[in-house]
């Protein structure tokens, strides 16, 4: 009895309750807008810091094409402070989010205070507000800081702004450099300048180390160079080729390849012991390692099944698990931040893109349209993938948001740029 | 007496760092002294042949030209003290996977002359990848012709 | 005592019953998603059932006629005329192929609309980039017949508060939804006086 009673009301609430519900899928291809401000200045600073600042945030922001900018001359007002702040100004302009701030001085000693605010237009409210004390000599990092607060604030993702790239240029046949400069090109240092040819490079987790291919000793050999210092240490000639160093996400080993009597397999070599522990045991070509974010899978190349193909091993059990099935290349495999899908070099038909792929799927996406495209490297918040690739016989670096709204190439050097490499954030 | 003594020792530490040595695998030895450019010291034996052997891509098979190119190579190396193999890989794919490559496309080589009576000891295998191409344009004629081993004598 | 309480027991499963088969006479609800296919609940199909056999009952579905329907009504009624002594069929069954010919309409109207709702939201909405979650959250919207939204709440949030405050910037962006003024009032009522809209996010790389 009462189960019927229960049955009916079921029914009845269910027909009296029902909505019409329309499914959003997609969103929109355009870009929010964001107004940055010059910020307000105390009188009698030397030079106008308030409209370095507010400068150096909008080249950073726009840097990967992620926004789209107001004009200054188009800007109503100029406020500097909530008081003289009207959401009218922007909405009429069509401006999501504006970006304003003050820049007061503290002492003598050229230190200064900045204030900045960050208002969604849309919404009518402030979603950030901030205070940084800096130095008119660190005025650019200052403004990489504010840059990264707004950036997180607006996608809900960490700032790369102050995060860096290492690179290979090739400047004429007998010139070879290992390069690292701010994500806009700026700094740029060169760590070591080589007449025979560089490979791989990798950063250390803590930033301060990168590991990289030498060729100087006339094979292929293995160089770690501390980067305050320029020391460099070799993981002396174990084989034949000795290549493709990664660091573990502890920083405490390397996953490299070796190649003992011309078989290329895949080892772990600690740093502190100089202990070598063999991963891959295979006579095909196994190689290009990487870690996964958690450290317990490596990723890498076997052509072990004919042709190159992207396989999983795990660091404990050692089970291998293969990656992927679709074309007959796919290379030098990466996990994304997150470790849910991976992103690798996709060779189909002759042409070679930047490829993604979900571990749970099997279906395979490529990114670019280029065909000679290699060497990707990813955002450590995820979202943006520079890789390299050539324009005629020039290598040089492009990149691409994951959310494919933005493509972009980097500043040209002088030379041939390969083998980019995403520094971690600082943290 | 004493100097006997000295030289006794002096034999018995030699021995023994040997020893040291011997234990260290063999084949580190033979890669180490590629490192150390060892070759350079030697003069280069010059041939009137063509000293490169070419490849399809990804593949690393010798094709009856290659074979034939080396059978004419046999009584050069038989001469001389080192032959020095190098492999190397046209720009497409990945830089790792191509050292690889044109380490496996060298050793192919080496088997070939090994087989053919030449002693493995004196061979020296280095691969460049596609780091070291002769022709650096981005087209079917390039790439073909960076697909090769390079041969050299000392 | 007891029978009392048997007799209020009875009353009230009585009165239930009533009000589902009431429910079932309403205007079928629908869920529009991408593909645009329409989902038809149970309910639908019973009141199809039910018009077989209840002719007089299908005329109280549609109270106002705009002039778009009553001139269709019309050019109907010559053709049921013309057809029935052309073919001599039954008229009822003629009368029920009409009736859910005018359905048909309904649920096209809505479909109509909802379509428009769901791209002008899609072209205004700036989703936050590299969610490799899949997500899902629900605001319900309240409509003034002109089309004023009079108010929007995020009802079921989802778990990431970025893709909750770009959906809020998005409902922020738009005032009117005009295409509703098309419809007949009584379909706005039931549809669209309150609905939901339910933002996704697929977790794929796009």
């Amino acid at each position: 009895m009462i189960r019927f009673f229960t049955l009916l009301f079921f029914l009845v609430s269910n027909s009296i309750f029902t909505i019409l519900e329309i499914e959003i899928l997609k969103g929109s291809d355009n870009l929010s807008k964001v107004a940055f401000v010059p910020f307000g200045a105390e009188e009698g600073f030397e030079e106008d810091y308030g409209e370095q600042i507010s400068r150096y945030v909008e080249k950073n922001m726009l840097l990967f094409g992620e926004f789209e900018n107001l004009d200054k001359s188009e800007m109503l007002s100029y406020p500097s402070s909530e008081n003289d702040f009207f959401y009218r100004d922007w909405k009429v302009l069509g401006v999501d989010y504006s970006v304003i701030g003050k820049v007061n001085s503290v002492n003598a000693l050229g230190n200064l205070n900045i204030s900045y605010f960050l208002f969604n237009i849309n919404r009518r409210i402030k979603i950030l507000e901030g205070e940084i004390i800096g130095n008119e000599d660190n005025i650019e990092d200052i403004s990489k800081i504010i840059s990264n607060r707004i950036y997180e604030q607006i996608t809900g993702l960490r700032g790369i702004f102050d995060t860096k790239l290492a690179y290979v240029v090739n400047s004429d046949a007998d010139t070879y450099q290992m390069c690292i400069s701010d994500i806009d090109g700026k700094n740029e240092q060169i760590l070591f300048t080589s007449k025979a040819p560089i490979m791989s490079p990798d950063w250390s987790p803590d930033r301060k180390k990168i590991a990289y291919v030498s060729f100087e000793n006339g094979l292929a050999e293995i160089f770690i160079q501390d980067l305050q210092s320029g020391k460099r240490d070799s993981i002396q000639a174990l084989g034949m080729t000795n290549s493709a160093p990664v660091w573990s996400p502890d920083g405490k080993s390397l996953a490299l390849v070796v190649s003992f009597s011309g078989n290329p397999d895949i080892f772990l070599y600690s740093i502190n012991s100089k202990r070598l522990i063999r991963l891959t045991n295979h006579y095909g070509i196994d190689t290009e390692p990487s870690w996964s974010p958690d450290s317990k899978k490596i990723i890498f190349t076997s052509d072990r099944s004919g042709s190159p193909q992207l396989y999983e091993i795990n660091t404990k059990s050692k089970r291998k698990k293969r990656l992927t099935r679709d074309g007959n290349y796919n290379a030098r495999g990466r996990y994304f931040p997150d470790g849910k899908s991976i992103f690798f070099v996709h060779g189909n038909d002759g042409n070679f893109q930047i490829a993604t792929k979900k571990l749970s799927s099997r279906y395979i996406e490529t990114l670019t349209s280029t065909s000679l495209d290699e060497s990707p490297t990813i955002s450590p918040n995820g979202n943006i993938i520079i890789y390299a690739t050539k324009d005629g016989s020039n290598g040089y670096l492009g990149g691409i948001t994951l959310d494919g709204k933005s493509r972009f190439s980097l500043p040209v050097k002088n030379g041939s740029v390969r083998e980019p490499a995403w520094s971690p954030l600082l943290n | 007496m004493e100097p006997i003594g000295i030289f006794i020792l002096a034999m018995l530490c030699q021995v023994y760092s040997c020893a040291a040595n011997v234990s260290d695998s063999v084949e580190r030895m033979q890669y180490a002294s590629v490192a150390g450019d060892e070759y350079l010291q030697e003069e280069k034996l010059e041939t009137n042949l063509d000293d490169k052997v070419y490849f399809d891509f990804d593949k690393s098979t010798l094709d009856a030209e290659d074979k034939n190119l080396l059978e004419q190579y046999l009584p050069e190396i038989k001469k001389a003290k080192i032959v020095r193999l190098e492999g190397h890989c046209d720009e497409r794919g990945t830089r790792e996977y191509n050292l690889a490559l044109g380490e496996r496309r060298a050793l192919e080589v080496r088997d070939f002359l090994v087989v053919k009576g030449v002693s493995g000891k004196k061979i020296r295998v280095v691969s460049f990848g596609e780091e070291k191409p002769l022709k650096n344009a981005s087209n079917e004629k390039a790439w073909a012709e960076n697909r090769r081993v390079e041969i050299s004598l000392y | 005592m007891n029978r009392t309480l048997t007799s209020l027991n009875t009353f009230f499963l009585v009165l239930l019953f009533l009000s589902l088969i009431f429910s079932m006479f309403s205007v079928p609800n629908l869920n529009i998603d991408e593909k645009q296919s329409i989902k038809i609940n149970f309910y639908e199909l019973i009141q199809q059932d039910e018009l077989l056999f209840d002719s007089p009952a299908s005329n109280t579905l549609i109270k106002k006629e705009t002039k778009k329907t009553s001139a269709i009504n019309e050019k109907i009624n010559a053709d049921e005329t013309s057809i029935i002594s052309k073919f001599k069929i039954n008229k009822l069954d003629l009368k029920n192929e009409i009736t859910k010919i005018k359905l048909s309409k309904e649920r096209e109207d809505i479909l109509r609309v909802s379509v428009i709702i769901q791209e002008r939201i899609s072209s205004i909405w700036i989703k936050p980039n590299s969610l490799s979650e899949s997500l899902i959250a629900k605001v319900l919207i309240n409509l003034a017949p002109s089309g004023e939204i009079l108010n929007f709440s995020l009802i079921e949030p989802s778990s990431n508060t970025s893709f909750n405050e770009s959906i809020l910037t998005a409902m922020n962006k738009i005032t009117f939804v005009e295409e509703v003024l098309s419809l007949e009032r009584k379909l706005f009522e039931q549809n669209f006086r309150n609905f939901n809209l339910v933002f996704k996010s697929s977790g794929e790389i796009e």
